[in-house]
């Protein structure tokens, strides 16, 4: 089951960073990324992430959080900002 | 403890810190413990002269320090329900706590060729010797992709001199973490240093001679020849021991582990990268950071081990290195990392400068600050400049997105003036001015 998981988040990882370099060319005039090639790429780059883009961030967390790993052990919360020190 | 890398040795100290009577013993495959692998490329690119300089501690200290390191020694198996390691040349030995921190491996590149001689993996320090010998002699070398320690190999090379090549899948340098304005500087300064830059260029076999030494590249974009091949491909968890014996692990491939550094095995704690961490933003596991984590991460192992009680944290991963001629860093998501999650940022940038305009020596800092919409708390930085004040400037802003701050705390937040060390106007306050007057203006 890892493994699975494993393959979804590598391939997630580097397709979304591709699909995030092609619209950051295009906002920021950066080079882009070369055109996808094969089934593969054109599933991941033309499926895949504008599908993930369409979620609202709520529900793309809620998807990677239920993954497994660390995040689902005992961590201790992000510190809250205190009263002042005098 | 497996492993004497910076989490295997932070372990073993963390572990003296809580019980200075345990008995600890350090294995390690490694000739050496206690040197900084972090200061290899700055020898082989000739800033730092030797490789002496880079042992931390000697041999004795470990045996004054009440910790037996046993060099070049195998761990090959775990069998935590009988808390027994099968060790090369010794057989099984019993532990009461164990510690994972047997640390990364670069990728395996996957084309043909990968058994020629001449493809260099930076890493241990007695191999980097040897290493630094062939460099003296090579003409031409092929950096294989623009991860950091790419980066600061393609520096190094050409600050010896040698033709250097960078290929790289993507469309720029360090492209799975840093944005591409705050990278094309680094690469136009590369370019002045005459790297050749080839980028959106895929690796496809490492061609040999006769003798079965590289020769050539072969890739997307045609033939590279060249002498040396450096490979620094990502890193990857070593968790081959972990996996045979049973061990959870997380979607990165690393080993989960709670803020106490503990396994899902009984008595068994894990560090360093071959443990997986989540950002504390977005709790995403993140694998692979730097030795610092892996050396606290260690420290929070071995306490706990120990009988101690400590735990480590969720990471905001602030980040830094030279590269070319600049310093670039950050800390949490830039551009790039934040779009491909697809979190919506507001952005704040500056131009800056390091130090009065009129001291000599003053050096430019661009400060780009990403923040959440509405609440405009921070969320993540990038910042290049010529130097001094990068690294500060990444710690301090991964402890204001950990502790929740605004652009507004940022833009009214009190700095440093003196000539020599600090300009009027500080890169930050600046950035994060323009952040806010940017948030009101969408
Ligand atoms: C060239 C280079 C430059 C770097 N630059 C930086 C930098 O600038 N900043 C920074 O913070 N970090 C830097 N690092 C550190 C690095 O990137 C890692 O984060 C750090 O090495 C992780 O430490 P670790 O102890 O988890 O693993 P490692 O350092 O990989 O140590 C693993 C240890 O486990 C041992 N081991 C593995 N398997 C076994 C086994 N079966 N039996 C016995 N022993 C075993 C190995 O011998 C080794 O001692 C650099 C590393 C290198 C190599």
């Amino acid at each position: 089951m890892a493994s699975f998981f494993g393959w979804l988040r590598s391939n997630s990882e580097h397709y979304l960073l591709v699909a995030a370099h092609q619209k950051l060319a295009r906002t920021l005039g950066s080079p882009p990324p070369r055109p996808p090639k094969g089934l593969k790429e054109l599933f991941w780059l033309r499926v895949f992430a504008p599908v993930y883009a369409l979620l609202p961030w709520p529900v793309r967390s809620r998807i990677m959080r239920a993954m497994p790993g660390s995040h689902r052990q005992t961590w201790a919360p992000p510190p809250r900002s205190r009263g002042p020190a005098v | 403890m497996i492993g004497g890398g910076a989490a295997g040795l932070g372990a073993a100290g963390g572990v003296k810190a809580a019980d200075p009577g345990a008995e600890v013993i350090v294995y390690t495959e490694f000739e050496d413990v206690a040197y900084s692998p972090c200061g290899i490329p700055y020898v082989h690119g000739g800033e730092i002269p030797d490789f002496e300089r880079l042992f931390l501690a000697g041999k004795q200290a470990y045996v004054d320090a009440g910790i037996d390191v046993r060099y070049e020694t195998a761990v090959t198996a775990i069998d935590p329900a009988a808390h027994t390691v099968t060790v090369a040349g010794e057989g099984a030995v019993r532990y009461d706590s164990l510690v994972i921190a047997t640390g990364w491996n670069y990728a395996d590149p996957g084309v043909p060729g990968g058994d020629l001689s001449g493809l260099y993996y930076v890493k241990n320090i007695r191999k980097a010797m040897e290493w630094d010998k062939v460099i003296s002699e090579t003409k031409a070398a092929v950096v294989v992709e623009a991860g950091p320690l790419g980066l600061e190999m393609v520096t190094a090379l050409a600050h010896r001199g040698v033709e250097t090549h960078l290929i790289d899948p993507n469309p720029y340098a360090l492209s799975m973490m840093a944005d591409p304005d705050i990278m094309a500087p680094v690469e136009e300064s590369w370019r002045e240093l005459g790297v050749h830059l080839h980028f959106n260029t895929t690796l496809e076999e490492f061609l040999g001679d006769a003798d079965g030494k590289v020769r050539a590249v072969r890739t997307s974009g045609g033939e590279i020849t060249a002498d040396l091949v450096v490979i620094s491909t990502h890193k990857t968890p070593e968790t081959a021991l972990a996996k045979a014996a049973g061990l959870d692990l997380g979607s990165t491939g690393a080993i989960i582990v709670d803020e106490r550094m503990k396994t899902s095995a009984p008595d068994v704690w894990a560090a360093g990268d071959v443990v997986e961490i989540p950002h504390g933003l977005t709790r995403t596991p993140l694998q692979g950071l730097t030795g610092s984590h892996a050396y606290a991460q260690g420290k929070t192992a071995g306490t706990n081990a120990g009988g101690g009680d400590r735990a480590y944290r969720a990471v905001y991963v602030p980040w830094g290195t030279p590269a070319g001629k600049w310093v670039i860093g950050g800390a949490s998501f830039g551009e790039a990392t934040a779009t491909a999650l697809g979190i919506p940022y507001v952005k704040g940038e500056a131009q800056g400068i390091s130090r009065a305009r009129y001291y000599p020596g003053v050096q430019p800092v661009k400060v780009k600050l990403l923040a959440e919409p509405g609440t405009l708390r921070l969320i993540g930085a990038q910042m290049i400049g010529g130097g001094e004040g990068i690294k500060e400037r990444a710690d301090f802003l991964a402890q204001a997105i950990r502790f929740g701050m605004t652009l507004h705390d940022l833009s009214t937040m009190e700095n440093v003036y003196s000539p020599a060390i600090g300009a009027l106007n500080e890169p930050i306050v600046v950035a994060a001015t323009n952040g806010v007057a940017a948030a009101k203006a969408k």
